[in-house]
């Protein structure tokens, strides 16, 4: 995760537009790792918050680098990952029989219960509330993928 | 909500009653999960808050444990009936109007397992 930021700031760094505030980023950069604390959690991968300390989105049109406060924005690739990775923390699915299209009755052999609990775990990693109507439909990784972006206006 | 009456069906079986909550199974169902939910937000704080020595873990592997004991109900007036007391549970545990040992309770740890085979109960004393 923070590797990636650091990536994005090497990047900016690179692009010469971006000379104003390159003094100001390369102090983010070697903050960015002290920062990043890794709390072990059980089976809900906060990844969010770890996203909190490192450094917000840097202004792409080069003129000035507004910092705010925010998460950077969901695409359908990190939606995915993170839904992955929050099932392969979950300690009864087999991370190697997991896929996106895997249903969680009938190919991972889960209870209606577990289900539950992988929903509540979503509803964790992305922070928003999803409700039973909606979730008990939910039954494979792509489905969950499809809802949350369906909810945050993600699309392609 | 509950507008079916008291009938006796003609045809012999079927017995047409009140429900209590739910009028389906599907219903009774989504109520079920309701409280699960519940209760497995509930855990770690009840952890907390009665300074229980057991883990989270643990404490949702009891919630499941429980829930699993009335897992092959079908009967959608008894599945509302156990999801009340359910609720009547968590709530008695949310407001702090249980102590410890009755959290403790489910988990039977100073009781003995009963004897199942002939001779432990012969030397305990029971009748086989």
């Amino acid at each position: 995760m923070a590797a990636r930021v650091l990536q994005q700031c090497v990047r900016s760094l690179a692009r010469p537009s971006l000379r104003l505030c390159s003094g100001n980023l390369s102090v983010r950069a070697a903050v960015a790792p002290v920062v990043t604390i890794h709390r072990p959690l059980s089976f809900v991968a906060d990844t969010r918050r770890t996203r909190w300390l490192v450094q917000s989105r840097v202004s792409l049109a080069g003129v000035l680098c507004r910092q705010y406060g925010d998460l950077p924005p969901l695409t359908l690739e990190t939606i995915k990952d993170r839904v992955m990775y929050v099932l392969k923390l979950y300690d009864k699915i087999n991370p190697e029989k997991l896929q996106t299209s895997s249903h969680f009755m009938k190919d991972l052999g889960l209870d209606s219960l577990d289900q539950v609990e992988i929903i509540m775990a979503m509803e964790d990693e992305f922070g928003f509330e999803i409700p039973d109507a909606e979730a008990e439909k939910l039954m494979t990784p792509e489905e969950i993928v499809q809802y949350i972006a369906d909810k945050k206006d993600v699309y392609e | 909500m509950a507008s079916t009456a008291t009938t006796r069906a003609v045809a012999g079986a079927v017995k047409v009653v009140k429900p209590i909550f739910s009028r389906d199974l599907d219903e009774a169902k989504r109520r079920v999960r309701e409280l699960y939910r519940a209760w497995y937000r509930e855990v770690p704080n009840t952890v907390a808050m009665f300074q229980l020595d057991i883990t989270t873990r643990q404490g949702r592997n009891k919630v499941r444990e429980m829930f699993d004991k009335n897992k092959h109900v079908t009967d959608p007036r008894v599945i509302d009936m156990l999801v009340i007391k359910g609720k009547m549970e968590l709530q008695e545990t949310i407001h702090i109007w249980k102590q410890k040992t009755h959290v403790m309770r489910y988990f039977h740890e100073s009781e003995e397992p009963r004897a199942a085979d002939f001779m432990s109960k012969f030397y305990k004393g029971h009748d086989p």
